[in-house]
């Protein structure tokens, strides 16, 4: 038994249609900056001006920012809540508009399928659909992240194939 | 890359540069963005079956990235000092797909190469060109660390646009119409 996980949810504990809240988190301008310094040096997520000019309209967040802001949110709200093993990867990640400066983001992540591990018994697969908003309501990133999670009892049978 | 869309190559390779991963940028990354025990905790990380601690895959993707932009801003300075004028790298609408395939752990050496494997004239946005571009990322022993297929934009040098766009375009610029059609848009 994994102590750090043991006392967690597991993935029998886990059903299709779940909603996760994920709040809120605001977008500032030194995070923007900060961000884009690091990992997205392109002059429309690091100059106000050159923003403006570009496709953007303005000075807005790295999209992987806005994901790698989301992802916080899952992990605090969900992902370090659950015996989780880890991410698969993602699919379907669309930047359907700019988070700007002062945007506050936020969401939900619903449990959009649930399977086993074919090779490993202990291991399922947990899938989720982010919808990210703004504060107006307005959709600005969607993406369907699959993770593995840890089954309580891997001798549990497994289910039929569909 | 940073050149117009026409000249793109299907399929020519860019090779974008390694990064070598330490455990403090591991913990940092994690803690900001992806706070799990096998993230940011070396000792609760022997717990996990990865046996130890792993980077996220958005810092390893996030490094990709940064990678990939100073590829671009490097090809600028290439066709600069040739005396040609480079294109226009616009935003990215999304990734259709990202497959983490090996952890990261520390002081791993990984390498990202980027291949552009199709490209077409957006539909949305007249003027820009969509690109189609894979990165592969894989460590010092050659195992696959990620498998992303991303989209980019790309400015059309030849693009003319059509007369009923420029008018519209100019009838906006005027203060009182502008308003109005902005409002009626």
């Amino acid at each position: 038994m994994n102590p750090v996980t043991q006392n967690r949810r597991h993935y029998e504990d886990l059903s299709v249609g779940e909603v996760v809240d994920l709040g809120h988190t605001a977008v500032s301008k030194e995070m923007i900056i900060s961000f884009a310094r690091e990992f997205d040096p392109f002059p429309f997520h690091l100059d106000e001006d050159a923003a403006r000019a570009s496709l953007l309209g303005g000075l807005a967040s790295s999209g992987w920012q806005t994901a790698a802001l989301s992802l916080r949110t899952l992990g605090d709200s969900f992902l370090n809540t659950i015996a989780s093993m880890g991410g698969l990867g993602f699919s379907d990640l669309k930047w359907k508009k700019p988070v700007m400066v002062g945007d506050s983001i936020g969401g939900t992540a619903t449990i959009a399928s649930l399977r086993r591990s074919r090779h490993h018994p202990e291991r399922g697969i947990v899938q989720l659909d982010l919808d990210i908003r703004n504060q107006k309501g307005e959709p600005v990133m969607s993406m369907r992240l699959a993770n593995l999670v840890e089954l309580r009892d891997p001798g549990l049978p497994m289910e039929p194939a569909e | 890359m940073t050149r117009w869309f026409e000249d793109i190559t299907i399929d020519e390779v860019f090779p974008l540069g390694s990064h070598d991963f330490t455990e403090a940028e591991i913990i940092r990354f994690g803690q900001l963005y992806d706070p799990q025990y096998f993230h940011v905790d070396p000792d609760a990380a022997k717990h996990s079956h990865f046996g130890g601690l792993v980077a996220s895959g958005w810092h390893t993707v996030s490094v990709g990235h940064r990678h990939m932009v100073d590829a671009l801003f490097a090809e600028e300075e290439r066709l600069r000092s040739l005396g040609k004028e480079p294109g226009v790298s616009g935003p990215s609408p999304g990734v259709n797909k990202m497959e983490f395939k090996a952890p990261v752990r520390p002081g791993d050496r990984v390498t990202y190469t980027l291949v552009v494997t199709g490209k077409r004239p957006s539909n949305s946005i007249p003027g820009w060109g969509l690109l189609f571009n894979t990165i592969e990322a894989v460590n010092q022993r050659g195992e696959h660390v990620y498998h992303a297929e991303l989209v980019g934009f790309s400015k059309l040098r030849d693009y003319k646009m059509p007369l009923r766009l420029r008018l519209l375009t100019a009838l906006t610029r005027l203060p009182l119409l502008g308003k109005l059609l902005a409002r009626s848009g």
